[in-house]
């Protein structure tokens, strides 16, 4: 048996294990939340090097891209780093794929996305292959990384404007670290209140909300007006309260396992342990032959009572 | 070490810098907030006030800062002249600011984008 562990900077309240066959191979995949210790996940990640098949790397990024310039988080390549002979990832390799294939699916097989349709992205940066696909979908997407990252008001509104702003900060806040630009440990428990109100009305002219949970839940107002959520790591808790909320239709990116959707990285995991390569010799091509094979497809939650 | 003249030019350098800024004016029409920049071996103090877009800066101490920004005079002057960027003194210590967290970012951010690459 193959062995997928996520090490999380997330709670462990949402810890999780799972067995599940794939290809004909058994594999065991669990999340392990450090609730935003870094030296805890320091920690447990040498522990873990060369006892298992992949690591992905949960609750922080360490890759992050505007147009062809990548940048890394200082803290996610301290974890990164720590790790010297099993293969690890942070699921922004899968993302650049398998997310970018979840926009085109659901434009060409559901209705879901049309031109003009409102999107907000509560970041983009994380997800650029999605951002991309929405553009390129010719929606109207509001990207919302400085609103919620950052906490000023303004809503980007072109890939251009995007690249332009990353470009001036990126290089030196992903130096910060990381629990300053994204909730980590219990903050990802709690919603921002002050927050969620000040910024109600981009959920609510939104269509269509994606992105990363934990931003979409620490923000999320009182109440929805029927959107669409397209993100994972979702759990059927997580599902209970975006129906509550009114959300309408809830899109998990990644494949679903004992009503859990887990994130990128765990799946990204799961990928490299497959193919059996380096990661530095994985591209795109093998991540969507391997998609194609494993027959990942967006999962689609009616909500609507 | 720089000196208090020196200092108050820095941060008139990054006012102007500031004003030139339309997007950045926009950005922060929320933002509100007084904040005092102390040098810790000259006598020196100056007030920024951000107020509904606008930047001002005035030499002296204000009565309740919602930010504290301390640092040797030389650093500090480096910092608001644009020479280097507030993330590694922030980092290594040099430089201490003292407020929430949500706040620290956000005059990172103004500096990054008036200075940034």
């Amino acid at each position: 048996m193959k062995r997928v562990v996520s090490v999380s900077l997330g709670s462990s309240k949402r810890d999780h294990r799972v067995q599940v066959e794939l290809l004909g191979e058994q594999f065991e995949i669990s999340r392990l939340g450090m609730d935003g210790d870094f030296d805890k996940a320091l920690a447990k990640l040498k522990e873990l090097d060369g006892r298992v098949d992949a690591i992905g790397l949960g609750g922080i990024d360490v890759y992050v891209y505007a147009g062809k310039k990548k940048y890394a988080f200082r803290d996610g390549l301290k974890l990164m780093e720590a790790v010297k002979k099993t293969p690890v990832v942070d699921g922004s390799g899968l993302k650049n794929t398998l997310e970018r294939e979840t926009v085109k699916y659901l434009l060409k097989e559901t209705g879901l996305i049309k031109k003009g349709t409102r999107v907000l992205m509560v970041s983009a940066v994380d997800r650029f292959g999605m951002a991309e696909a929405f553009v390129e979908a010719e929606c109207d997407v509001t990207f919302g990384d400085l609103i919620f990252a950052a906490g000023i008001p303004y809503p980007i509104k072109t890939l251009e404007e995007l690249e332009e702003i990353a470009d001036k900060l990126l290089p030196e806040m992903t130096k910060l670290p990381f629990h300053m630009l994204y909730p980590t440990g219990k903050k990802q428990e709690s919603r921002d209140e002050e927050k969620a109100k000040k910024y109600a009305q981009y959920y609510r002219d939104a269509e269509i909300i994606a992105g990363d949970f934990h931003f979409i839940k620490r923000y999320m107002p009182d109440t929805l007006n029927g959107q669409i959520i397209i993100t994972n790591t979702t759990t059927t808790s997580d599902v209970e309260l975006l129906k509550e909320k009114g959300a309408t239709k809830l899109v998990t990116t990644t494949p679903v396992y004992d009503g859990r959707s887990f994130g990128t990285n765990v799946i990204e995991g799961v990928m490299v342990a497959i193919l059996g390569k380096p990661w530095e010799q994985i591209n795109p091509e093998d991540y969507l032959g391997l998609i194609k094979k494993l027959s990942f497809q967006p999962r689609i939650i009616e909500m609507a009572s | 070490m720089a000196t208090h003249k020196e200092i108050t030019n820095s941060l008139l350098a990054f006012q102007e810098g500031y004003n030139k800024n339309k997007k950045l004016k926009i950005m922060n029409r929320d933002w509100n907030r007084v904040i005092l920049i102390k040098a810790t071996d000259v006598e020196s103090e100056h007030t920024l006030k951000l107020e509904d877009g606008e930047l001002s800066v005035k030499e002296g101490a204000p009565e309740d800062p919602d930010l504290v920004v301390t640092s040797d005079s030389e650093t500090l002057a480096d910092l608001f002249y644009g020479d280097i960027t507030p993330t590694e003194p922030y980092m290594n210590g040099t430089l201490v600011l003292k407020g929430s967290e949500d706040d620290i970012v956000r005059l990172d951010f103004i500096s990054l984008m008036i200075w940034g690459e």
